[in-house]
């Protein structure tokens, strides 16, 4: 056919397809949410937040380490008299001389554990001197807890040097009385250990982040534009509609890549020096570092999974009028997509071929494969595959839905239900139902 | 003369909850030649946007036929679209592009010659006297700003045919008539213009035909002489008042028995 307007060309998919991703990624970067949402957040957020949460947790600990546990100790036996001293040595306990101390004390706060020893009547074979320590505490305060806590472990050691000593008195070693002792060895390398914890970590926050990383882009481009009456000028202009679904949805699953890369990024180069020295104090040592051979892996699962997420939220999005109905709609995807690498935290859990085949999760158990540098080639073959396949479908159902000329012009009044149930699988009701 | 727009017997009809089956557009066949400003003149839901936006191929007619330059809407809308420069109420400017951005971006969609988008960039930047604002970003633009970006960008390409609709809606005097002369210029440059409108006297100022819509059909169409002519009315308002009523009285008995 030729063109009767010798000064306009016919273009070819692909520059309609690159001019729009091009302008589209031009524009969401001076857009302060999707730049804070995709960029800055993967970055700094999950960092911040782990740092933040560690602080806390180190504050915590050394404020309730500083607490006194307060105590009454009633009717020490006479046979252990150093019961009491030991209590006294604790830096952590403060016994309260008050022998009419009373439950009530301790629900009101006043005190945090009532310690008293009782003769062990009920057992017939019991010596001199032998007891039942009977501690009373509030379960649900965090000081009386930790008072029953420091209580016990006094207690503990007590029997265990009075044994010792007796023992001793009797003419009974150490190692005799003691019979048997445990010890373990971890055979994980620091390395596996980093390794282990980095796939108990990744792959919550990385679907987190590619989800966090498309959503605002992907309403952006489709209820956002009908908001601000770009879309008709867009869909008036002579670029194909698939070529502006493909060029949309390619920039969706750009930022949301971006989003899952930069946050694995920023975790691993952030990890080491907030972790190490939080589990060098307990006397740990881990190696947080993500093997070379994994990197290529992760960049694919951050492509797979952006892809399906953007086709999935664009499909959403597509019928949604305004940002905020485009908020409403992506959210219970959102939270669905979410739901599952919650769930895979169980340390547990293997990655198998059914796992393989269940979008998102497969991505998750890949991620979480890889980091710990294990490479199940079968299941990542199928993840890639399942993957791919779902894009396919989510882009295609995409294009179909913005074929119908009252979703593409953002007037569909019905449900995504109703719009499935009728043209997807049934017949056009209406006129407006007319595929463009 | 050669036949820019054609459309016969167009028809739009669609299903609204409530109000059950609506003719948008009942039978409207007119055709454009180059050089001439064609108005649609309609009170609010006559059937003008619905009828231009089938031509601009953002909606399908239920039957009948719209081509432009030769190329039907339905079975090559790409063609029409690059044929075509379509502003309106709805066609918005990107807000975080710069007006040079924007209208790059749209030769580039629409066709336009790789090599020379830059040189028509730069001569309607020129041309529409916005080169000091040409690289600040659109939402920092006043309204009459926007609006010459707006008609720089529907005609970045050059294209032969283009269409207004209802384009000083919500602007400001000044800007109106600035609205205007354009689109008188563009007529002496030899494009075919699609104008609606239900302001009378931008219609008898522009129009070199005027087509009458009510209910979705088209009740006169011709020039403002002949119209006056076939009337027996002087001002475009008596006249389209003249028509409106005649159409009405037609569907009396349907429409207004007690």
């Amino acid at each position: 056919m030729q063109n009767p307007n010798a000064t306009v060309q016919p273009s070819s998919a692909w520059s309609q397809i690159r001019t729009i991703y091009r302008y589209e990624l031009r524009g969401a970067l001076r857009e302060r949410t999707i730049v804070i949402n995709s960029i800055l957040i993967p970055i700094f957020l999950y960092p911040l937040i782990m740092w933040a949460g560690f602080t806390g947790v180190m504050f915590i600990q050394g404020h309730s380490d500083s607490t006194k546990s307060r105590i009454a100790v009633l009717n020490v036996p006479r046979e252990h008299p150093g019961l009491r001293a030991r209590f006294e040595r604790d830096r952590r306990i403060n016994i309260v001389r008050d022998a009419s101390a009373t439950p009530d004390q301790i629900q009101r706060g006043n005190l945090d554990a009532i310690v008293e020893f009782v003769s062990p009547e009920a057992e017939r074979a019991a010596l001199p001197g032998n007891f039942t320590a009977k501690i009373t505490f509030n379960g649900s305060k965090d000081r009386s807890n930790s008072a029953r806590q420091r209580v016990e472990g006094a207690i503990e050691r007590y029997r265990r040097d009075w044994v010792a000593r007796e023992g001793r008195k009797l003419g009974i070693s150490d190692a005799e009385w003691a019979g048997f002792k445990m010890t373990s060895r971890n055979l994980a390398s620091e390395k596996q250990m980093g390794g282990f914890v980095l796939g108990m970590l990744i792959p919550v926050l990385f679907v987190v982040m590619v989800a966090a990383g498309c959503f605002y882009p992907a309403i952006d481009c489709t209820a956002g534009e009908r908001e601000r009456n770009t879309w008709e000028t867009l869909m008036s202009s002579a670029a194909k509609r698939v070529h502006i679904v493909v060029a949309k949805y390619l920039y969706v699953t750009t930022l949301g890549g971006l989003a899952g890369a930069l946050n694995l990024v920023a975790f691993a180069l952030t990890l080491k020096p907030m972790f190490a020295p939080l589990l060098a104090q307990a006397g740990v040592t881990f190696n947080f570092a993500v093997p070379p051979a994994a990197i290529p892996l992760l960049i694919l699962a951050a492509v797979l999974l952006a892809g399906f997420v953007a086709a999935g939220m664009m499909i959403f999005a597509s019928f949604a009028r305004t940002f905020k109905e485009g908020q409403a709609m992506i959210m219970p995807f959102y939270l669905l997509v979410m739901l599952p690498p919650i769930v895979l935290q169980s340390p547990g859990i293997q990655f198998t071929t059914t796992l393989a085949l269940i979008p998102v999760v497969n991505v998750a158990m890949m991620v979480r494969s890889v980091v710990t540098g294990i490479y199940p080639w079968v299941q990542i073959g199928i993840t890639i595959a399942v993957s791919l396949a779902m894009i396919a479908l989510c882009v295609r159902l995409a294009a179909f839905i913005l074929r119908f000329e009252d979703v593409m012009a953002g007037a569909y009044n019905g449900s995504i239900k109703q719009f499935f149930r009728e043209r997807l699988f049934g017949k056009a009701k209406s006129s407006g139902g007319i595929q463009t | 003369m050669e036949t820019t727009v054609r459309v016969e017997n167009l028809k739009k009809i669609y299903f609204e909850e409530g109000r059950g089956e609506v003719r948008a557009v009942d039978g409207i066949s007119f055709s454009c030649q180059p050089g001439e400003i064609f108005g649609l003149l309609g009170a609010n839901g006559a059937g003008k946007t619905t009828t231009l936006r089938v031509l601009a191929t953002i909606l399908q007619p239920t039957s009948g036929t719209a081509a432009l330059m030769g190329h039907d809407t339905v079975r090559e809308p790409e063609w029409v679209r690059r044929s075509l420069g379509f502003y309106s109420a709805s066609t918005a400017l990107y807000p975080r592009l710069t007006a040079r951005e924007t209208l790059e971006f749209f030769a580039r969609i629409n066709g336009y010659p790789t090599q020379r988008v830059k040189a028509r960039v730069d001569h309607l930047i020129a041309r529409f006297g916005i080169s000091e604002y040409a690289d600040a970003r659109v939402d920092r633009l006043s309204q009459g700003m926007k609006q010459k970006v707006s008609i720089a960008r529907t005609v970045v390409h050059d294209p032969p045919v283009v269409i207004f609709d209802e384009p000083t809606v919500g602007l400001d005097v000044l800007n109106a008539i600035e609205m205007q002369k354009v689109i008188a210029e563009f007529r002496t440059e030899g494009k075919t213009i699609l104008f609606s409108t239900h302001i009378m006297s931008e219609a008898e100022r522009l129009c070199d035909r005027i087509a009458i819509v009510h209910r979705g059909k088209i009740h006169a169409s011709d020039t403002l002489p002949a119209l006056r002519s076939a009337s027996g009315k002087h001002y475009l308002e008596d006249i389209f008042v003249h028509f409106v009523e005649r159409a009405n009285a037609g569907s009396l008995p349907l429409l207004e028995v007690p």
